[in-house]
């Protein structure tokens, strides 16, 4: 396996663990969050953060993953009284907000020119070694989430979602309390997304804010459109589908004797044409949600 | 205290166009449409070409708004008409997929940098103590008449009355013998002329480069959801608060809480209070400040 084949694969582990997390929220709960971007953004500071001041590692992670259920509970909290249109605006306005204050104070975390210099995972791993064990990791934690969310969704708390998301009146008329299902799916999916920021952060070893551009929170919504709305397996799909996508457009360029504005026009192209592509004409995705004996 | 109010008013002017046109439509069409602020990059850039190609910029500017409000059409029933059958959350992530594909036409036709219309430089004059410039003066003067003729349609004419009806109760104003269609897509025709002056009166006074629509994104939203989306007037309104937040939180010396004496904020934290402001007010008034729809449970 080539390296550049090895890389592509890693980061689409991280992308599905980071398409799963959006799909308990959109797909199942009809949570229409567009600030993603933050909640992995927690996991990645988290890492810097430890990184400057001269912290373990384990102890970033936990920094980020406290930082990411406060950030996923007070989204949370936005949603409770507000329609979806709203909160997506809402949550979208959050995740600029820390992209801002990150670029613009030099002290915390380097402003704009972000935290280098994180230490690698397996760095210590000889030839393909380290990057064949960081594949390894990443898919063992992306079959961890995966089964996980099989599992949630399969539950009759998944059940509960998926009413929340259909018929929130009845939900609530049968003595769900939609606040704290909503609570409860934030926290979790905002913890899965942290752990992707982590091991994104010590995969590049570069931390900065230009790592939160809402645009990567739309590259993980063309994953769960074009994998499948509210399907486990689908999304999954998505996420590698259009990493490998997106890895290829250089070669593509080189190839044609383009110029470079091709490769950042063409991705976004990519991504937003996807999504419209899909939702025009298979708005369920390439794996449709499985209705009815899902509990088999 | 004179030019706090005048980069006030200046400030409000590049939201208040937008705002109204993201209102107007919202309150027939219940989706908030991202890519109005793409068809105000369209309509700077459309704009700009037409006077490189000898139009002088008084026919410019129309043309460009109506050719803009024509693809605002199109759009409409190509793409939104059909994805708002799925729901307004599916036309919403709709209109961001196409906000992308804008950016990435805009990107290929014109690369990263900045534009500007071939205007004279006119320098600084004093009204009343504060600096204003003669451009931000006929931006002024543009953005108040395209209010005006918006208000006016509005409220005057039957078509301002049918928009109103639809508005109110679509399916009522469908059995009363209204052509809805016909009302959305003239709305949508009028959002996009709204959103082109917009753009072009903000190139005017400035440059256009392809970040803009990203840039004003929030700041429109804000205004506009202030204002109560679905009231345009009402996003007049909510523009002027953002604007006010903006402008005082970049001017503003906050020495006084660093026990320094001196601290001005950089000017890129002018949109982070618009969405903190944005935020906060979601907190306390989930449908924005003239609504009484009803919220979700």
């Amino acid at each position: 396996m080539s390296d550049f084949l090895i890389h592509v694969a890693a980061v689409s582990c991280l992308y599905g663990i980071l398409a799963l997390a959006l799909n308990l929220q959109m797909g199942f709960s009809g949570l229409v969050n567009f600030g993603l971007i933050a909640l992995f953004g927690c996991g990645s500071y988290g890492a810097a953060f430890a990184h400057l001041w001269g912290w373990p590692p384990l102890a970033g992670l936990a920094l980020g993953l406290v930082l990411a259920a406060l950030l996923g509970l007070f989204f949370a909290r936005l949603g409770a009284r507000m329609s979806e249109d709203y909160w997506g605006i809402a949550t979208l306005s959050l995740a600029e907000i820390m992209r801002l204050v990150f670029t613009n104070e030099q002290a915390l975390a380097g402003g704009a020119q972000g935290v280098s210099g994180l230490p690698v995972t397996f760095s210590t791993l000889a030839g393909q070694g380290a990057g064949l064990s960081r594949l390894a990791l990443y898919a063992a934690l992306l079959v961890a989430a995966f089964i996980l969310c099989q599992r949630i969704t399969r539950s009759g708390f998944g059940m509960a979602l998926k009413m929340m998301r259909e018929e929130p009146q009845l939900a609530r008329a049968l003595g769900y309390d939609l606040g704290r299902m909503r609570a409860i799916v934030m926290v979790i999916s905002s913890l899965m997304a942290a752990v992707a920021g982590f091991l994104y952060a010590h995969y590049l070893s570069f931390v900065g804010p230009e790592q939160l551009m809402s645009h990567e929170t739309f590259l993980i919504w063309s994953m769960v459109i074009i994998g499948g709305i509210a399907n486990n397996w689908g999304v999954v799909a998505g996420a590698f589908l259009m990493q490998f996508a997106l890895a290829y457009v250089p070669f593509v360029k080189d190839w044609l004797d383009l110029p470079t504005d091709f490769v950042a026009a063409t991705r976004l192209v990519i991504v937003g044409g996807g999504i419209l592509a899909f939702l025009i004409w298979r708005p369920k995705g390439l794996f449709p949600e499985r209705i009815g004996g899902s509990h088999g | 205290m004179i030019q706090f109010l005048i980069d006030t008013v200046i400030r409000a002017l590049d939201l208040a166009l937008i705002a109204v046109a993201l209102s107007g439509v919202y309150s027939l069409i219940k989706f908030p449409n991202v890519a109005l602020v793409q068809y105000a990059v369209v309509g700077a850039f459309l704009g700009m070409l037409l006077q490189q190609a000898g139009l002088p910029l008084v026919l410019a500017l129309p043309v460009s708004a109506l050719l803009v409000g024509g693809l605002a059409v199109v759009f409409n029933v190509l793409l939104f008409e059909r994805l708002l059958t799925e729901g307004s959350a599916i036309a919403l992530i709709g209109s961001l997929a196409l906000s992308m594909i804008l950016s990435a036409v805009f990107l290929l036709a014109f690369g990263p940098s900045a534009y500007r219309f071939e205007l004279p430089v006119s320098p600084a004059m004093r009204l009343l103590g504060a600096r204003v410039t003669l451009h931000q003066i006929s931006t002024l003067a543009i953005t108040v008449a395209a209010l005006g003729g918006f208000a006016a349609i509005l409220f005057l004419t039957r078509l301002g009355r049918e928009m109103r009806a639809t508005a109110t109760n679509r399916v009522l104003a469908s059995a009363s013998g209204i052509d809805t269609r016909r009302v959305i897509n003239a709305t949508v025709f009028l959002s996009g002329v709204l959103a082109a002056l917009g753009g072009m009166t903000l190139a005017m006074r400035g440059s256009v480069s392809i970040d803009l629509g990203t840039q004003m994104l929030l700041p429109v939203f804000a205004a506009a959801i202030l204002g109560g989306l679905g009231n345009a007037l009402g996003a007049i309104a909510g523009a002027l608060v953002i604007s006010a937040a903006e402008t005082f939180v970049t001017n503003t010396n906050f020495g006084v809480l660093n026990g320094e004496g001196f601290l001005f904020l950089p000017a890129s934290y002018a949109q982070t209070a618009s969405f903190a402001l944005l935020v906060g007010f979601l907190l306390l008034r989930p449908s924005g400040l003239f609504t009484s729809e009803v919220s979700r449970v």
